[in-house]
């Protein structure tokens, strides 16, 4: 039992890792969308994701 | 190398990413139920060693997002192509994500089999100062103040970091270690069971669908973010009246890396 303590947590931080990395790119690509937008004043090209 | 980029572009478009992405998820959560509820748990270790399932995979990937970190310098020194350039970047990224990855989980291991989180091991300090050195490496795209003189810098890092690859791999046989020695990449046949050693491919197989999903994502956000730049600099009235706080961050942010 003690065992799958360290086994949960290793494959939680896995998860966590990879999604937070994901989420981090959803955010930088984003922000650099609005802030085209916000200097031409057109909408964004691209569809939000 | 050629093939890889026209393979990255071809996946960029927004089906393909889609597609890319559910797949790695799906085999992400597949092989984490083989590994947790199919396959044995070693005779010596018992389940704690299921979490070699991630901690190798991890490792591999980080080799290759640097192998690829290696050859897009070299194809960048050689062409100066600014697309070799944000591959580079991206893996570089990529892989620090991956490697940070393998030492936490390699800890999270070493504690019930070793009784320590860390120990000054030659393949645990080998790799540890491989973190460190492409940490470095996008340390110093922050610091370059021209893109040409970042992406060279950063190349060359890209190449010479390289080195501890191989060096991190034969650690454990060139030096006495705790670590166990390769179980699959080694001479001769894997010394490891049959079931362990194909949920272990799969496992394998799932991150580099990760490694490759988050690749395109990641050249796609140095697309933008490359566009939002160049918009920056060629609109200098709006710039001059008034920006953002994003604005000037990003600004900023841009001029000093990829």
């Amino acid at each position: 039992m003690h065992d799958w303590g360290f086994v949960a947590a290793g494959y939680v931080l896995t998860g966590v890792t990879l999604l937070s990395y994901r989420w981090r790119l959803a955010v930088r690509v984003n922000r650099a969308h609005r802030l085209v937008s916000a200097l031409t004043g057109r909408p964004r090209s691209e569809p939000r994701r | 190398m050629k093939l890889f980029n026209s393979l990255l572009t071809r996946l960029g478009s927004r089906g393909a990413q889609r597609v890319l992405g559910w797949a790695t998820l799906s085999s992400l959560a597949g092989t984490a139920v083989l590994a947790l509820l199919v396959v044995p748990p070693d005779a010596t270790q018992g389940d704690v060693q299921r979490l070699m399932y991630v901690h190798v995979p991890a490792a591999w990937l980080a080799f290759m997002s640097f192998g690829v970190v290696f050859l897009a310098s070299i194809a960048y020194l050689r062409t100066g192509r600014t697309q070799w350039d944000r591959i580079g970047v991206a893996s570089a990224e990529i892989g620090v994500q991956f490697c940070a990855l393998t030492l936490v989980l390699g800890s999270l291991w070493g504690q019930p089999v070793w009784g320590a989180w860390w120990t000054w091991d030659p393949r645990l300090t080998t790799t540890a100062v491989l973190l460190l050195i492409y940490v470095g490496y996008l340390a110093l795209r922050r610091v370059a103040d021209s893109p040409t003189r970042r992406a060279r810098w950063s190349a060359v890092v890209g190449i010479v970091g390289f080195v501890d690859v191989p060096i991190v791999h034969m650690s454990v046989v060139w030096w006495r270690s705790l670590h166990q020695e390769a179980t699959v990449l080694r001479p001769g046949a894997p010394t490891i069971a049959g079931s362990m050693l194909g949920t272990l491919l799969l496992a394998v197989l799932a991150f580099t669908l990760a490694y490759t999903y988050l690749m395109v994502v990641r050249l796609r956000v140095g697309r933008v973010e490359d566009r939002a730049a160049t918009t920056i600099l060629s609109t200098p009235t709006r710039r001059a009246q008034a920006p953002s706080r994003g604005a000037a961050v990003l600004a900023a942010r841009r001029s000093h890396h990829a």
